[in-house]
């Protein structure tokens, strides 16, 4: 019996060796056989996708935009090699601005058309997943030289994915679309860089705010916004200033003596902050806090700063509540939100102007105590 | 006998078979071998960097320069002072965080390239074990004098010498350090005055390695090393972070510190019981000091203190409290939640992993237990005494542990 289970022990012992050995030189055949790729293949690009300019054209919904880059002569080199990044404007975006036609950019001067066009188009390609999550202000060159500012609300650290991009204060209503030699996204506004301008140099240009213009003037507020210092101005056009029954005849009879220039126009201007309308919304996903508070220059008034998508059309807005002071007994003066979206985030080369729809404060409420 | 004979064959050539397989795996791997430098550093001090600048992100600081920085050691410029290349970079150095374990756990916890101290994910020559404590959270770097440069670079994953060359020419600090063979530093990048902004270092040379500390003591040190004028700036002028709680405004230039410890830190309340001889005990001074390197006394505590730990492992938690001197525990007029206090009451509670919330009402900002609870040996979990050092920076409040070498577990 002993000599019999012997026997039956040592099979699987041959067993294994066996089947190790036989394995062993699969193995190697395996390795030999395995670096052999010659009937590989590679699926073909598809060559039917578009190039830029082409992309443009064959979209309705860019007429406006083509238009644009026919009349800068943009078309060939957006056809050409790239890579691009295309931020088209939509024709309603042209149209929020008054071009309703393509014979509309006829009356324009070509060279600063195609110094804003230029500036619509990076020359790389920048798809969503390339820029950082919950950047903010990350500048890219442009065509035309000069950089543009682009946000992105990724995610909440306290939870949450949101995925809202900002170029210039300007939504991307539609991200990642591949073409041919780049990437194109839509958006929602026309950017407005003005390059060199400085906000004093883009106020004085605007005859419908004229008024704001000739208060600042008058208060010794001008002559600051032509300095390489950052503001973020609040501008109400003529209109919105009578509301709080400021004129041109009213101005010329207001003695300055009287009144808290930093109040009366002062409240326009906030001193060393670079927003966009949209930084507002970008903060409140990111950060819960879109909100940002601070006393006006020299004066013991507050303000409240807040933006974001404003009910019923969720475009960007925002809102300014002036106080007269920071805690909850100060009484409201005024509180104004204002919603012309696309009349808002003017780059100058030193801060922002945006429009305001209402004037904020009545000569009576900064009268010298 | 026969069929026994041939078994032993069948087991001969089993192992022929076997020896076939080992010489062909043994040539396989032969023939991948390489030869590897392995890097040394002659005479080499012991050097840790933390950068105190901190930063958060939100509307009214977005266009703050953000203090996130590539430490370069002996750089080496070009003809236009463009660093080139360095002999030591400590790149993606961001704000620290308000934790420095005691081993350099960032690297297997995170993917993120941004290093909240030097070395902490950098994959260099750390130190040794001296005196027991284990240095590996301290980089090897060549003693003698070297040039120190911090620069600041843009937050992304691009490494500093990959940059365009206009963005490697903003340099916050440019000096020259002189380190002693075999000493241990910490070095502080820090804001030194609020008000004009001007930033600065602070290099200390450590001794906890040369002191005489005993394993059943738990030993801290205080400093507070805010920027001069931060605590009396205007609330707007402060980042606002309700995790630093009653921190967030600043403390006071001189402050004394009491120590509560607390019975069980499973219970997070700050009106839990204490143990017996430790309820808001009077341990240290701190003044703000951010020129003087001298390393601030250090104080102990027993790990032992609670009757229920078992010789083994403990459950205390411990609470610092700072007080204006004249201020103390029993007089203190402040509500148990006031958080601004005018730096005159801050308070810290140091348990479990420190990210924890309090379920009592409570001003303390929260950060890890200073004793550690790990599995070692047959231990699961077995506390260990540490050695800390608790710094205030502005409105931040910092905990370094630096622990014993310890058994490995046994499972």
């Amino acid at each position: 019996m002993k000599k019999l289970n012997n026997v039956k022990d040592s099979k699987p012992v041959l067993h294994i060796g066996k089947m190790l050995f036989a394995l062993a030189m699969a193995l190697q055949l395996l390795f030999i056989t395995g670096c052999k790729h010659d009937d590989l293949s590679v699926a073909l690009p598809n060559e039917n996708i578009r190039p830029a300019a082409d992309f443009v054209k064959n979209n309705y919904e860019m007429r406006l935009f083509y238009a644009a880059l026919k009349k800068t002569g943009y078309t060939e080199q957006l056809n050409g090699a790239g890579p691009f990044t295309v931020f088209a404007p939509t024709d309603e975006a042209f149209n929020r601005l008054g071009i309703y036609s393509t014979a509309d950019f006829d009356k324009m001067n070509v060279d600063s058309l195609k110094k804003i066009i230029g500036y619509h188009i990076l020359p790389r390609k920048l798809m969503v997943n390339d820029m950082p999550s919950n950047g903010v202000d990350i500048r890219y060159a442009t065509l035309s030289g000069s950089e543009l500012y682009l946000s992105r609300a990724a995610f909440n650290p306290s939870g949450g994915e949101v995925n809202e991009l900002y170029i210039d204060g300007v939504e991307v209503i539609r991200k990642d679309v591949v073409v041919a030699n780049g990437v194109l996204h839509l958006i929602d506004n026309v950017m407005k860089p003005n390059f060199n301008k400085t906000v004093q140099q883009w106020l004085a240009e605007h005859a419908d705010y004229s008024v704001f213009v000739k208060g600042l003037k008058k208060f010794n507020l001008w002559d600051q916004l032509a300095t390489g210092e950052t503001f973020t101005i609040f501008a109400p056009n003529n209109q919105a200033l009578e509301n709080v029954g400021i004129t041109e005849a009213s101005l010329n009879t207001l003695e300055t003596g009287k009144y808290i220039g930093d109040r009366l126009f002062g409240a326009y201007i906030l001193y060393g902050r670079h927003f966009f309308i949209s930084d507002s919304q970008v903060f409140s996903l990111i950060n819960s806090n879109g909100v940002y508070n601070y006393f006006l220059k020299k004066d013991s008034y507050y303000m409240n700063f807040g933006g974001g998508k404003l009910y019923p059309e969720f475009k960007l807005g925002y809102s300014l509540t002036l106080r007269s002071g920071n805690t909850v007994s100060d009484v409201i003066l005024n509180s104004v939100t204002s919603n012309l979206t696309a009349k808002n985030d003017n780059l100058c080369s030193n801060g922002i102007v945006h429009h305001l729809i209402s004037g904020l404060v009545r000569p009576e409420q900064a009268i010298k105590k | 006998m026969k069929n026994e004979r041939l078994n032993q064959r069948m087991i001969k050539t089993g192992f022929l078979q076997w020896a076939w397989l080992f010489a062909v795996c043994f040539l396989l791997l032969n023939s991948g071998c390489v030869k590897v430098e392995y890097s040394k550093i002659d005479d080499p001090a012991y050097l840790r960097v933390f950068n105190n600048l901190n930063y958060i992100q939100t509307l009214g600081s977005k266009d703050n320069k953000v203090p996130f920085f590539c430490m370069l050691i002996n750089p080496v410029l070009d003809a236009n002072g463009i660093p080139t290349s360095a002999e030591i970079v400590g790149d993606f150095l961001d704000q620290r965080d308000a934790y420095a374990p005691p081993y350099p756990s960032h690297i297997g916890t995170s993917t993120s390239v941004n290093n909240p101290e030097y070395p902490g994910k950098e994959n260099v020559l750390v130190g040794p074990i001296l005196n027991g404590f284990d240095l590996s959270s301290w980089a090897q770097v060549p003693s003698g004098k070297m040039r120190i440069m911090f620069a600041y670079r843009p937050k992304n994953t691009v490494p500093f010498f990959q940059l365009e060359n206009q963005l490697k020419k903003d340099i916050l600090i440019d000096t020259v350090l002189n380190l002693t063979s075999k000493e241990v530093y910490t070095l502080h990048v820090l804001q030194k005055d609020f008000v004009t902004k001007r930033t600065g270092l602070l290099l200390r040379q450590e001794i906890f390695q040369k002191l005489p500390l005993s394993d059943s003591l738990t030993y801290v040190n205080f400093y507070n090393m805010s920027a001069k004028g931060y605590w009396e700036a205007d609330k707007s002028l402060k980042a606002q972070d309700y995790l630093m709680a009653s921190f967030q405004g600043g403390m006071k230039d001189e402050m004394n510190v009491f120590l509560s410890l607390y019975e069980d830190q499973s219970i997070l309340s700050a009106r839990a019981a204490t143990i017996p001889g430790f309820k808001g005990k009077y341990i240290a001074n701190v003044k703000l000091n951010t020129a003087i390197s001298d390393v601030n006394p250090y104080v102990s505590f027993p790990v032992w203190a609670s009757n229920t730990g078992n010789g083994i492992t403990t459950n205390m938690w411990q609470r610092f409290d700072f007080f204006v001197p004249g201020m103390d525990v029993s007089n203190n007029p402040f509500y148990e939640a006031s958080t601004d206090n005018g730096g005159n009451w801050v308070s810290v509670n140091c348990l479990q992993n420190g990210k924890v919330k309090m379920t009592s009402n409570d001003n303390a900002a929260i950060l890890p237990n200073l004793l550690v609870n790990i599995h070692s040996g047959v231990n699961n979990p077995k506390t260990f005494a540490t050695v800390n050092t608790i710094e205030v920076v502005n409105g931040r409040v910092y905990l370094t542990t630096i622990q014993r070498k310890y058994a490995p577990p046994i499972y």
